[in-house]
Parts: structure tokens; sequence; C-alpha cells
């Protein structure tokens, strides 16, 4: 019998303090997630070398009101740290530095210690050559194609106007020079072609949707009127299967306010059932091992 | 002061060189999210609520929430105001011959001081100039060269027209407009080089303020212009009626590509739609594939295809038509089509003999469509 994927949701209603996320809730909801997940989900340890290194792609363009922000970054890399990962392997990144510094993040370039830029730092930049497959052709970040040996997807979940949903794998629109170019016909199959791409594919390891707080309409653009504490984060190492389900805590969230479903609205993701079709992962709930914890 | 901002200073004074501007900015490597780009408003979009607009600038209609781009790479919805981002903000600058456009029936033997921005709003996978087109502003080097440097620029270089071109000038609309404008008060033509993926009422807006298009019809089909263009042909079709209709000089140039368009149909369909709906006096130019950008897999465009077409195209009573990227062939030259004669020599971008009086063959009297002075 095939193993289903198994979707981990680990929600607290304890990390959103009235201060402002709790650091040291977010590190345990992210210790449950990655023990769920551990077995299939292989890390770097400190004795395979200098030349393995994490990425984490986080998704900033929203701004301070609607990004991953530090508190919840760095939890996950304390969190590596503490499951033997070295500190100067880990890369938190996204496509721009002015963006992480709204965001709120402080950009540190050094070769020692946790490293914090984006793809256009000096010296960094997309590479030159582009990348062709299937519809895409696009220069990667070098972060993506050269500097990282290991993805983490750490995606914002959110609504989008056009694809439906933006979570895990369309976070990785922001790995490419052009994603402007890859929005229409509901940004399908360009998502799933994107992530099928060898710099993606092949390092690729967990999807993390950070569902703290989830603009469940009217995105991807901030609206408070339609931005919910949700609490929650959703870790998979089946890429498809946790957007699923993100798509999946959307609709929820919208049925509690009244608000069609997407696909009331004709605009399900459609990019999700074409990655299914690639082999990228499975959106079959009867393959989808859902598992809740409540801290 | 750095050498970055001599250029910035300089490009805008139109005080540096043909040869340093083209040489200063076509450059990969210098991604930069804290580039000095525009905040000018942008024309043609609707304001919706909750900060969302709605882009009437091209058939895209891209609807855009906050901090969103459109297709196109270089316009912004900042807070439910859109901008262009690009305004003044050129990334190539050059002083090329007009018949490099190709325009073959406009002010003959003259330079077009030539400038584009980052951008486009179609992807075309044979585009020769994606390393412009298909990026960000912020993923190339620019210069600040607001429309009076422009102006300065083609009159120190002997340039009487500007032209908009190499990415697509639909994307810098208002650049492109308020340079023509100032162009215009100072006597300088304005020349414009497209896809014509542009919507009626900007293009009807932008007409009586230049004096030549060339418009890049890719196929002629809808289907391969959603492949390999990802762009609506209907949408470009209305646009050259649209010129057509106007004072505007026009030429059309068909990129043949083997395999893909290169097809008798679609080149007879092409120019029959010419002849009935435009006239049989636009010329029209079938230009040579290289393998470029997406399409590196096909070969170069046979002779005997670009010949072939040439002929389709004379067939179905076409009066003008050319083969470019193919130097010193005999078809680059003007055939008068009364009496046959050649009216004007060309090798390449060089003209080595004109024989038109007032506009007139020299040998028939015929006129010659053109703007010839």
């Amino acid at each position: 019998m095939k193993r289903r994927s198994r979707v981990v949701i680990i929600r607290s209603r304890k990390s959103l303090s009235p201060d402002g996320l709790s650091p040291r809730i977010l590190e345990r909801m992210f210790m449950r997630g990655l023990s769920h997940t551990a077995e299939s989900f292989s890390l770097p340890r400190v004795h395979t070398g200098n030349d393995t290194s994490i990425g984490i792609k986080i998704n900033t363009i929203g701004g301070k009101a609607l990004s991953t922000g530090p508190p919840v970054s760095l939890a996950l890399a304390r969190t590596l740290l503490k499951r033997d990962v070295r500190e100067e392997n880990i890369l938190i990144w996204d496509r721009t530095n002015r963006e992480l510094r709204n965001a709120g993040y402080r950009l540190n370039m050094n070769r020692f210690g946790l490293k914090i830029y984006g793809t256009d730092t000096r010296g960094v930049d997309y590479e030159s050559r582009l990348t062709q497959h299937l519809r895409i052709g696009s220069r990667f970040s070098a972060i993506q194609a050269r500097l990282i040996s290991h993805s983490i997807s750490l995606a914002m979940l959110k609504d989008h106007g056009l694809a439906g949903v933006t979570a895990g794998l369309k976070n990785y629109f922001g790995a490419i020079h052009n994603p402007n170019k890859y929005h229409d016909n509901r940004c399908t199959p360009y998502i799933a072609e994107v992530f099928d791409c060898n710099p993606v594919k092949s390092k690729h390891r967990l999807t993390i949707l950070d569902a703290l707080f989830v603009q469940y309409h009217r995105g991807p653009a901030f609206h408070p009127s339609w931005n919910k504490a949700y609490g929650g984060l959703v870790f998979s190492t089946d890429p498809v299967a946790a957007d699923f389900i993100g798509w999946r805590i959307i609709d929820t969230l919208r049925a509690k306010k009244g608000i069609p479903s997407l696909k009331e609205e004709h605009r399900e993701p459609l990019y999700i059932r074409t990655a299914e079709s690639m082999g990228l992962g499975t959106a079959d709930p009867n393959a989808i091992e859902l598992v809740e914890e409540e801290i | 002061m750095k050498r970055r901002d001599f250029l910035k200073t300089a490009g805008a004074a139109g005080l540096i060189s043909r040869k340093e501007i083209t040489g200063a900015l076509m450059d990969f490597g210098c991604f930069n999210s804290d580039a000095n780009l525009s905040k000018v408003e942008a024309r043609f979009y609707d304001k919706l609520p909750d900060h969302e607009i709605e882009c009437r600038l091209c058939p895209r209609f891209c609807r855009l929430g906050d901090k969103e781009r459109g297709y196109c790479g270089v316009r912004e919805n900042i807070g439910g105001t859109y901008y262009t981002l690009v305004h003044g903000k050129a990334c190539t600058v050059q002083a090329d011959p007009i018949e490099k456009k190709p325009f073959f029936h406009f002010l003959p033997e003259t330079l077009a001081l030539s400038l584009a921005t980052a951008g486009c709003n179609v992807n075309c996978k044979f585009c020769q100039n994606w390393e412009i087109s298909q990026v960000r502003p912020e993923q190339i080097r620019h210069i600040d060269f607001p429309p009076p440097a422009v102006i300065r620029s083609a009159k120190r270089n002997n340039c009487p027209s500007i032209a908009y071109t190499y990415s697509e000038p639909v994307v810098f609309y208002e650049y492109m407009y308020d340079t023509a404008l100032e162009a215009r008060r100072d006597h300088l033509r304005n020349v414009v080089v497209t896809s014509a993926h542009i919507n009626t009422k900007p293009l009807q807006e932008l007409l009586p303020v230049v004096d030549a298009i060339k418009v890049d019809l890719k196929g002629f089909n809808q289907d391969f212009y959603t492949r390999y263009v990802r762009g609506n042909l209907r949408c470009v079709l209305d646009s050259i009626k649209t010129i057509a209709a106007s004072p505007v000089w026009l030429e059309i140039v068909y990129l043949l590509i083997p395999t893909l368009n290169d097809d008798d149909a679609s080149i007879r369909g092409m120019c029959r739609w010419i002849r009935d709906e435009i006239g049989s006096d636009v010329p029209l130019h079938f230009s040579r594939f290289y393998p470029m950008y997406l399409l590196r897999n096909l070969p170069p465009t046979p002779l005997a295809s670009l010949e072939r077409a040439h002929q389709i195209a004379l067939d179905s009573g076409l009066h003008y038509v050319y083969i470019g990227n193919v130097p010193s062939h005999e078809f680059e030259n003007t055939y008068c089509p009364h009496c046959g004669e050649k009216v004007i020599s060309r090798k390449g971008y060089r003209i080595s003999e004109i024989n038109l009086k007032h506009g007139n063959c020299r040998f028939c009297r015929q006129p010659i469509p053109g703007v010839w002075k």
C-alpha cells in the first residue's frame, strides 16, 4: 500500500501573545512539527561538512504586516540548531534586502553565524544563464542555484487573487528573476513548473506554512478585515499536500465569515492539481495523513 | 565621485558619448533593490476599492493589490495609486541609423537617438533583447535620462528623431509620451518600435505626438501568439488598423521563424490582410531569425524561406517588401512598383544610392510613399 503523505498542523493560541509572537512557544511548535516529519526530512548535520547549507526561503513581499517576520524564522533557525545543524550552515533569504529590512530583519552577510540576506546582495544576484524547463525560462537566484544544498520553503499562507492560494509552492517564485511573467492563466502551470526546475526540486526538503495570521480573502495584499489569527504552522515533506491543506484552511476561514469558497468564486488553485499530475506530491485527501496538535 | 554616479549625472546632461552610454548600461550582475526608480503616477488605470487598481494600458488588464506589479514588471500599485517605475530611467541609449529599426521609408540616412527602459508586456520566446525586456528595472543598470536630457542628447548627436525601442515602449508609455511632446516642441521627430500590444485609447492618445511606428507582427494566428508570445493577436491587428488610419507612418516587420510561423498559409493570410485592411503601400519586412533566448534549438531562417515569403507578399499585391537581417541581399533595396527600377540601394544599414525626386521615382515619377525629409 502506498504510503500516505503526512501533513502536520501545530496550533497554539499562546503563540500570539498580546506582546507579539511568543518565541518560546514558536520554538516548541517547530520542534513538534519537525519531530513528526523528521523521519522523511534529512537534515545536514554537523559532521556532513562545510559544503552543505540550509536555505530557509521566506516571503517578505507583504511588508511588516504580512510577512514571515524574524520571530518566526529565527525560531525555526534555533530549532535547527538544537538538531545539531551548524549556525553558519543556515541562510534565511528572500528576493531583496529591502523587503527583508521592511519585514523587520537585520541583515547579516558575514561568513560566520546565521546569515540573512537577499538575492540582490552584492556578489550574489541571479545566475547569468537561463534555466529552461517546460514553459519556464528564468534566471535563478544564486542562493537557490548554488549557495545552498537543502531548501525549506517557509511560506506565508495567503489567499491570492490570481492563483487562488499562495503557499509553499508559489514561495519559489521569489527564487527567479521574472515571476511577473508567470501570473497569467491563474499562474498555471507555472507554479508547478518552477518547482519542478532542478534548482528547486533537487534541494527542496520541507514545506512549512506560516499560518499564524492568515489572509483568507483579497490577498495577497494585506487587508485587516480579512486577516485572521489562526495560530498555526503546517509542516510536510510533500509540497503539494501542504498547499492542499493550506487551501482547506483558507476555505474554512472563509466559510466561518460567510464568504464563498475559492471554488465558488472560480478561483480554486488549479496549480495544485497540476503539481499533483506532475508527480510532485498528492492533493488526494485519502492519500494525506493529517496530524493536528494543539500546544 | 564614483563611476556610477558620474554616469548618472553625465548621462542626464547628455554629455557622454554614444560609446560610453551603451558600454555603461548593458550589464548583468547589478540587481539592486535600492535602485533609484521613478515614482510617477501612471496613466490609464482605474482605482478600485481596498487600494486595488486595474491597469488599462494593454489587453492584460492587470488587476493588482497593494505592492503588486503588473505583468510588465515596471508599473506598481503603491497604496492604491499606480506608478511607473521607469520614467526617465533608460537602460539602453544609442544613436542608431534609422534603417536599423528598420524604417526604410522614413528619413533615410539619418540617425535616431534610441532609448529603452527595462520591461515588456509580452514574453516572446525569440526575444532578441530579453536581457532588458524580461527583467525588472532593479535588475539592470539604468541612468537618469529625463526628457530634457533626451532632447539635448539627440541634438548633440545630430539625431533628427528619437526612437523608443529595444524593449517595449508601451510599458514606458508615460516616459515616451512626455519625451515625444518635448521633442515635438524642439522640431524633433518621434518613432516607435513596438509589438503594438496596447489598448486603443492609449494608442489613440499617443498617435498625435509620434511620427512613425514600426510594428512587430509576430505571427498570424492566436495559437502562435499564445504559445510563443503570450499575447493577444486581435489586439495587435486592431492597433495596426488604428495606426494605419492616422497620419503616422507605418511599417511592419515579420520575424520568420523556421517551423513556427513560416508556413505559406500564415504568410499569405497576413499579406492579404495587410493588403485589404491597411493597403498595398505599407512596407513589410521579413526578418531572418537567429537562435536566441528560449528558442536556441532552432536554426536560423533559411534564405530560401525568406525569399519565398517575399514572393508570396508580392504575389498578394504588396508593393514594398523587404528581407532583413541578411546584409547585402537584393531585397534590402527599394524598387519602384511601377517601372521596377531600384530607387534606394542599401547594404545593411548603409544607403549607397537614392533615386527619388520629391518623393517620386526618378525614372517614371511614380510616387513612392514615405516620409523622405
